[in-house]
């Protein structure tokens, strides 16, 4: 809708509506075009102009005479594909799914109503928007944890550990005790690399999976689902046995086919699992809008003149939302499960400090320097969980009958 | 179509999905470089000799100088046959490799699926049958918990508390006692306990919200009024019309599982299984045997699935097979 959005049935601007033009776009789509913009320029910029072993933003930055505004603000390094696939999804979630909800303002009340009632869930949501803001940010404000074989097994803070087994003691000495300091507030690794750095630049890739894996989920399950329900016969047929065969796909196992044959990185372990990942949803979304179309106001949709397309994104996708984000919710801590399994076997990006790869480094000092393993490990499990609670939620909040269908 | 037809389709409709992944597989293998050519062409250029002659030589070997869809029917002969070739890394043929593999994971996958099918259902029926009570929250947050903790992570919190804290039982996993030994049970029991955990939560969660359903159905009220012992009531009348739908899910979940825990957990208590023998091999670059053990994994999958749909027919009857 453009502009403003009526909230009672009888305040809509009728005469509005049917003066309308086809291609008029909605407010979220000009925001994300604007937005987007500047966004495919840096790309195109990165790709023609930046060299190989150039950081992009210096180079923009002496490009454009503004070395010191750049330096100040941080922005020296440098982006990957898949950074600009993180930003492009973070603006489809900025402009379709939280701007709905403040333009929604009777609607969104209601469902923040609903959600309130379940505590595990509020908290759940908070630790996830401490996840999002620290992974976003912390890696902008934060240096890169440093290898310094040095200042080894430093404990975490208010804790004290033998010093025989501590590297050079960073905070104070009493009695052959060191004391951790503020400056490494969980300890550092065997190599010396900060613990608390490393789970914060582990959270970015976290947030990366979950945010870059559920547009690419969606967009295939959601497309396939509602092309093969509308096309029907053999068509649907056999867009269906696709599905199954996607389905039966042991995922792990062949990324690890893959992963042997080109190398590990991060980017083909998202690609990967997304595409082998949307099978359940294209079912669920295909029975759905099979069922929707059946229904008496998508008939007098379709006789008042609607389009496919129309009724498809305004009647069948909206109708089967809340199990798709549902089912999003909990596909998420599988694949941040996958991810740091892979790393902590040493199979993953191991350029990118992640919190399997801090599990793994730990091990060996288990013993005598449990915070190595225990800090990422929680942080894996709480984020694990708070994805589990929040799915749970959503379900009882958005769509109470289908608490059964979800969970099969 | 009666239901003897449906099995056949679907026992087709499997051995298709197989080809499909073995295709794909083929399909990968066969357009990216092999490390075996670049470590002859390597040690052809160490040694003074001609690196291209060399990649020829290990070509024909290899037979890979043949045409695509010769090698593609080779390839698939060699699967179906399980004929799968010689791994450098174990100087023995894979499938001997695989065999031998097999039975140490069968050792702790074969208690911990049965637990899992066992105790999920029950702790389900019970946390429905107490809905909302301090015992059905002690249930699910139990579920929830080892559902979310990642099986690896608790492995090795429970390694450092009973095997390296208070010694009761063995760090390192001895391949040499017999299967059917204390000795055994006591290495196995902690990878054991860490998988069912994890299986036992997505498990339950199906069955507590599938068996509240029945336990307030017309025919337990019958029941009761019968007299019908409270055993008999709730395992016969609620947990047969419970284990239809979560049939459907339960193969699945767990094979997920068991892939994925398999690889991890052997890894972390150092048992010599699949999911080791897999990490190894591509750790040493053992095409061979990366390859065999990739559709071991597979197989495993396509006929689980395929055992799922049939028991779901054989335990529902009331599924009309004239739709499909």
């Amino acid at each position: 809708m453009a502009g403003k959005q009526s909230e009672r049935f009888d305040d809509v601007d009728w005469d509005e509506i049917s003066g309308r033009s086809a291609f008029n776009l909605a407010i979220n789509t000009k925001l994300l075009l604007a937005t987007l913009a500047p966004l495919v320029a840096l790309f195109v910029y990165d790709r023609v102009y930046v060299g190989e072993r150039e950081a992009l933003f210096s180079r923009l930055a002496a490009d454009l005479g503004a070395t010191s505004a750049f330096e100040t603000i941080g922005l020296t390094g440098d982006l990957q594909s898949l950074d600009f696939l993180f930003a492009f999804t973070l603006l489809l979630f900025a402009w379709y799914v939280v701007l709905p909800l403040y333009q929604n303002p009777r609607m969104t009340a209601y469902y923040w109503k609903e959600f309130k009632r379940n505590r595990p869930a509020m908290l759940s949501l908070a630790w996830l928007g401490v996840v999002f803001v620290v992974g976003l940010l912390g890696p902008l404000i934060i240096s890169p944890p440093e290898q310094n074989i040095l200042i080894s097994h430093q404990p975490p803070v208010y804790l004290t550990v033998d010093a025989a087994n501590v590297g050079r003691c960073v905070g104070q000495l009493t009695a052959s005790s060191c004391h951790g300091t503020w400056q490494h507030p969980l300890g550092t690794t065997n190599g010396g690399k900060d613990v608390f750095k490393t789970i914060v630049y582990g959270m970015q890739i976290s947030m990366k999976i979950a945010f870059i894996t559920t547009s690419i989920v969606a967009t295939i399950g959601i497309t396939f689902g509602t092309v093969s329900a509308y096309a029907g016969g053999w068509v649907d047929e056999f867009m269906m046995r696709f599905t199954d065969i996607i389905l039966s796909f042991p995922t792990l196992v062949f990324f690890l086919l893959i992963l042997y044959i080109y190398g590990a990185s991060l980017a083909m372990f998202i690609v990967v699992f997304s595409v082998f990942a949307w099978g359940g949803m294209a079912r669920y979304v295909r029975s759905k809008a099979l069922s929707i179309v059946e229904e008496e106001f998508v008939k007098s949709t379709r006789i008042s003149g609607a389009s496919t397309y129309r009724t498809v994104r305004r009647h069948v996708v909206p109708n089967t939302a809340s199990s798709i984000i549902t089912n999003i919710s909990l596909l998420i801590p599988g694949f941040i499960l996958a991810e740091a399994q892979l790393a902590f076997l040493g199979l993953g990006d191991s350029t990118l400090p992640s919190w399997g790869q801090l599990i793994a480094s730990g091990r060996s000092d288990l013993a005598f320097a449990p915070w190595i393993v225990l800090a990422p490990g929680f942080v894996l499990f709480l984020t694990i969980l708070a994805f589990n609670f929040l799915g749970d939620a959503l379900l009882d909040a958005l769509n109470p009958e289908a608490e059964a269908e979800a969970e099969s | 179509m009666g239901l003897s037809r449906y099995i056949a389709m679907r026992v087709v409709w499997a051995v298709v999905v197989s080809l499909v992944i073995a295709t794909v597989t083929f399909l990968l293998l066969s357009f990216a470089p092999n490390p075996a050519i670049q470590e002859a062409a390597t040690q052809a250029a160490l040694e003074g000799g001609d690196p291209a002659e060399a990649k020829e030589r290990v070509k024909e070997l290899r037979g890979l100088d043949e045409p695509l869809h010769v090698r593609y029917v080779d390839f698939l002969r060699n699967v179906y046959t399980f004929n799968l070739g010689w791994s450098d890394m174990r100087s023995q043929p894979v499938t001997e490799a695989l065999t031998e593999a097999l039975f140490y994971t069968a050792q702790y996958s074969i208690p911990w699926t049965v637990l899992t099918m066992i105790l999920g259902p029950l702790v389900g029926l019970y946390s429905a049958a107490n809905m909302y009570s301090w015992r059905d929250h002690a249930a699910t947050g139990f579920a929830f918990i080892g559902y979310a903790l990642p099986n690896f992570f608790f492995a090795i919190i429970l390694l450092l508390l009973f095997g390296v804290w208070l010694e009761w039982i063995p760090v390192i996993y001895n391949t040499d006692v017999g299967v059917f030994t204390w000795a055994n049970v006591k290495q196995l029991i902690l990878p054991v306990f860490v998988l069912v955990t994890g299986g036992i939560a997505g498990t339950m969660r199906v069955s507590r919200n599938e068996s509240a359903e029945y336990l307030n159905a017309d025919f337990m009220k019958t029941a009761k009024a019968k007299g019908v012992s409270p055993a008999r009531a709730y395992l016969y009348h609620v947990m047969r019309p419970t284990l239809v739908p979560l049939s459907t899910t339960l193969v699945g979940q767990l094979l997920a599982i068991f892939i994925g825990s398999s690889l991890l957990v052997e890894v972390v208590f150092g048992i010599p299984g699949l999911g080791r023998l897999t990490y190894q091999a591509v750790v040493a670059q053992d095409t061979n045997l990366v390859l065999g053990s990739t559709m071991i994994f597979t197989f495993i999958a396509v006929v689980g699935n395929l055992l799922e749909d049939l028991v779901f027919t054989v335990l529902d009857p009331r599924i009309n097979f004239d739709d499909r």
